[in-house]
């Protein structure tokens, strides 16, 4: 991510818009990106000071473009970079070591006289003798841990030019994020995604059922008191597991020079590339198979839809696999749970037992109930795949 | 009856079950608001102590989970015997266990807050500016109390009963820690009311709350809040009671220097370029500004170039190879009396180090070096130190009676804390601080604003050559 110092943003009619670069009005970046590229690849063994350098000569002729913008990229660029860190407490001992020897003969003058006289050059050649390197070398390495020296050790990179541009482009909504007060998300698919991402991202939520999916309001627990960008750098956080996502659109608002607040929209069509790979389609192969099978068609007045119903009380949450919904309007829910650790099978529990109140329909994989899982004696077992028409059966069954 | 259930989440207190005819009250003095997220209502947690007081008042059982604080028993006690002044801002402070001392730099301030932790014997956070305060607060806890406090900053995150931290590390991790210290001390306190840095107060719990500082004011008005925050200016001890008595006299002198014929030459070239640049834009837009410059370095490469040449400018004042020959000459003036080097950039620092070969304080220094550093000079095995800005606020540096500053920002509380750094409290020697510029540039411009400090009023000025 970049820090607050490299964002890039315009106010619009109360509308953030960060920095971001177009095929059209950015036509030569492509090229830029590729030598920014070639030049950290070929960087190995040159100082982080010598490939900024290096960054900032190749937009030397470029008329569109900021300072931060350069510097944004050498960050992107130093952030998939690993540099040398070996030799940093040697440098501080060798400091130790010249500065006491030198201690005795302060202060090194340029022109000695009678009452001072360490000339400047001599004590440096007498140190070099006494420490056996050639002075040039040791003061060469004499600041070799300040960050500006650091040397490249290896560059792992972004695999083409387009994936860095696309990179930069996330990392200035991420910066103007960095100052968001709160953050509101419309979606219609993939909420376990971005409800799993939030909370890694310590974010808090509220959930409101939308016309089509749901609407999650994202903040911290000081937001409630008071409007505060503290949890701004989580919202960037999350921001890339949305944007891997399909179909949603979100609204933050971000504050501005601490003073007032603007808007930041974004939807799914906006087109800004996520470096997360699209959220698989189903969380295991037993989902995936009974999904097909079932196909899209009703049976029996039951349609099926893929987590369709998001449960949430308080700051718990529960998006089980499947909803069936009867054409009359019953409504159950299906929760699969494959064989799995102890731990894990625990913890589902907890869970159905939060949403006790819910229809929740569970099919457990055979192998489960050897170790006492303690699942209800009504819950489904199967074996390699779950039928049809066991699920079918139960569901009449159902309220 | 129920019971009122408090608890401490995410730097706030979470209020559940309050019983009906209790939140009347409640509401009226700590103001939670009902937070529908988690059905219960919720406050800042420094408001913890005024909901507790209010809750026991109109009766409440309380099921009060919030203070992890502790006792603390101090390995080994070794406090020097307190001045009449450290004595009563330390008892001005106990009456409401909650306030800002104010005193000079280097009246003692870190041992007022020791004596204060010593009879406190409870949690305690000390949160400092910067990374070689919070090793310096480390060091004077094992000294003073014998106690290894623990570290949370500079990437480690150690958590003890007794803690020392920075303010950004304090304002980070606080919605984690808020409850873990009874007393937190604000070191340099008009650091805490930033906009976001207030929330290293705001999200403690801690009922006992010490504020120090030698320069309370902000030029943004914010210091107001320190009320708030910490709690009132339960003590304050001007700096013309004590000059000359704890402190030592000083004195000020100015060394003009000149840039050398090739600078001269470059900067004026630059000059030009700036000059030439800034004109033409003015015949097309009269107001051309600073700021249009910046902004248009976004889409002109000449715009750009315009803009290096101006920190080219700044770089030649700071780097002025004359300076060095004017450092040496102050070396040899005041051989074998230990020296304190302001530089304006860690590159000048550095230049400085390795002309002179004397060791320099920056930022990517460790723990291990800054304290073989500054015990060095101490102890008279470093002639002289080289800092930047790391040296401005309180790093306790004994018996330093010669400063130069040749370079730095003309911002008077800078200058204020680089003065603080001379007046240590020793002998009766005058401290001399040395401020060494570049005539005919912006940095005499600088250093003319820098001595509009009250710091520098009723001492004497004088020039060099």
């Amino acid at each position: 991510m970049l820090t607050r110092e490299l964002a890039i943003a315009s106010l619009d009619k109360g509308q953030v818009v960060p920095d971001r670069l177009t095929r059209i009005k950015h036509a030569r970046y492509p090229e830029y990106a590729e030598r920014m590229l070639a030049l950290y690849r070929k960087g190995v063994g040159k100082t982080r000071q010598e490939l900024h350098r290096g960054v900032h000569d190749i937009f030397r002729d470029e008329p569109e473009c900021p300072l931060r913008r350069i510097a944004a990229f050498a960050k992107l660029l130093d952030d998939v970079s690993v540099f040398d860190r070996a030799g940093f407490g040697q440098a501080a001992d060798l400091r130790c070591q010249v500065f006491r020897r030198a201690a005795v003969c302060h202060p090194l003058v340029l022109e000695p006289d009678r009452q001072f006289d360490h000339a400047e050059a001599e004590v440096k050649a007498q140190i070099a003798r006494e420490m056996g390197q050639s002075w040039e070398e040791i003061d060469r390495q004499l600041f070799a841990d300040v960050m500006e020296f650091h040397c490249l050790q290896e560059f792992t990179g972004y695999p083409n030019p387009q994936a860095l541009l696309a990179r930069y482009n996330v990392a200035q909504v991420q910066a103007a994020l960095f100052d968001g007060v709160s953050l509101t998300v419309w979606a219609e698919q993939d909420f376990k995604v971005i409800l799993r991402y939030a909370k890694l991202a310590r974010l808090m939520h509220t959930i409101q059922r939308a016309e089509s999916g749901y609407v999650f309001h994202f903040d911290g627990p000081a937001s409630v008191l008071r409007q505060t960008r503290r949890y701004g750098v989580a919202m960037a956080q999350f921001l890339p597991a949305l944007l891997a996502c399909q179909a949603w659109r979100m609204h933050a608002l971000v504050r501005v020079r601490g003073r007032w607040n603007a808007s930041l929209d974004l939807s799914a069509a906006d087109g800004l590339t996520s470096h997360l790979p699209v959220p698989e389609e189903f969380d295991s192969q037993v989902e995936e198979d009974f999904a097909h099978q079932w196909g899209t068609d009703s049976r029996s007045g039951w349609n099926l839809i893929r987590e369709g119903e998001v449960l949430h009380a308080g700051q718990k949450v529960f998006v089980p696999d499947f909803v069936f919904r009867h054409e009359d309007g019953r409504k159950v829910l299906l929760e699969i749970v494959g064989f799995w650790t102890p731990e894990y099978l625990e913890a589902k529990l907890k869970t159905l037992r939060t949403f006790a109140g819910q229809n929740i329909l569970v099919a457990v994989a055979a192998g489960n109930e050897k170790r006492g899982d303690g699942f209800a004696p009504d819950a489904i077992r199967f074996k390699k795949r779950l039928r049809i028409k066991d699920v079918l059966q139960r569901l009449e069954s159902k309220p | 009856m129920d019971r009122a259930r408090l608890s401490f989440v995410g730097g706030t207190i979470t209020i559940s079950a309050l019983p009906s005819e209790a939140w009347q009250a409640v509401l009226a003095t700590a103001n939670p608001t009902w937070d529908s997220r988690i059905n219960a209502w919720r406050c800042d947690a420094i408001d913890y102590m005024t909901l507790r007081r209010r809750l026991h008042a109109e009766g409440c059982i309380v099921e009060d989970t919030v203070p992890h604080w502790q006792t603390v028993t101090w390995p080994s006690v070794q406090l020097p015997r307190m001045r009449p002044e450290q004595v009563q801002a330390i008892s001005a402070w106990e009456e409401l266990r909650r306030g800002v001392v104010v005193m000079p730099t280097g009246t003692g301030k870190t041992e007022v807050a020791l004596a204060i932790m010593r009879r406190q014997a409870i949690s305690t956070l000390i949160v400092a500016p910067v990374r070689d305060l919070m090793y310096q607060w480390h060091r004077r806890i094992r000294e003073s109390l014998g106690y290894d406090a623990g570290i949370i900053g500079d990437n480690i995150f150690r958590v003890l009963p007794v803690a020392v931290t920075t303010y950004d590390s304090a304002c980070i991790h606080m919605d984690k820690l808020g409850a873990n210290f009874g007393l937190i001390v604000f070191d340099e306190c008009h650091h805490l009311p930033g906009p976001m840095r207030r929330d290293a107060a705001r999200m403690s719990a801690a009922p006992c709350r010490l504020g120090l500082t030698a320069t309370p004011e902000r030029s943004d008005g914010l210091h107001a809040d320190l009320d708030a925050l910490i709690g009132p200016r339960v003590y304050e001890l001007p700096l013309a009671d004590v000059r000359g008595r704890t402190l030592a006299n000083y004195e000020v002198i100015r060394i003009p220097v000149h840039l050398s014929q090739e600078e001269q030459a470059f900067y004026d070239r630059l000059s030009a370029q700036v000059r030439a640049f800034v004109c033409r834009r003015r015949k097309l837009e009269p107001v051309f500004s600073w700021d249009a410059l910046c902004g248009q370095a976004a889409n002109d490469p000449e715009a750009r170039q315009v803009l290096r040449a101006y920190w080219k400018k700044k770089s030649i004042e700071d780097r002025a190879q004359e300076k060095l020959r004017v450092l040496e000459d102050i070396f040899r003036l005041h051989a074998g009396c230990p020296c304190l080097i302001f530089a304006g950039s860690n590159a000048m620092a550095r230049d400085v180090s390795r002309r002179f070969l004397i060791p320099c304080l920056l930022n990517h220094c460790g723990k291990k070096e800054r304290h073989e550093v500054l015990t060095g000079l101490a102890e008279g095995r470093y002639p002289a130190l080289v800092a930047n800005q790391v040296l401005d606020e309180g790093v306790d540096l004994p018996e330093v009676k010669v400063a130069v500053v040749i370079g730095g920002t003309g911002s008077i509380k800078q200058a204020k804390q680089r003065l603080g750094r001379i007046l240590r409290r020793a002998g009766n020697a005058a401290a001399t601080l040395y401020e060494v510029v570049c005539a005919d540039t912006n940095e005499e411009r600088r250093s003319r604003s820098r001595r509009g400090s009250d710091a520098y009023q009723g001492t004497r000025h004088r020039q060099l050559g």
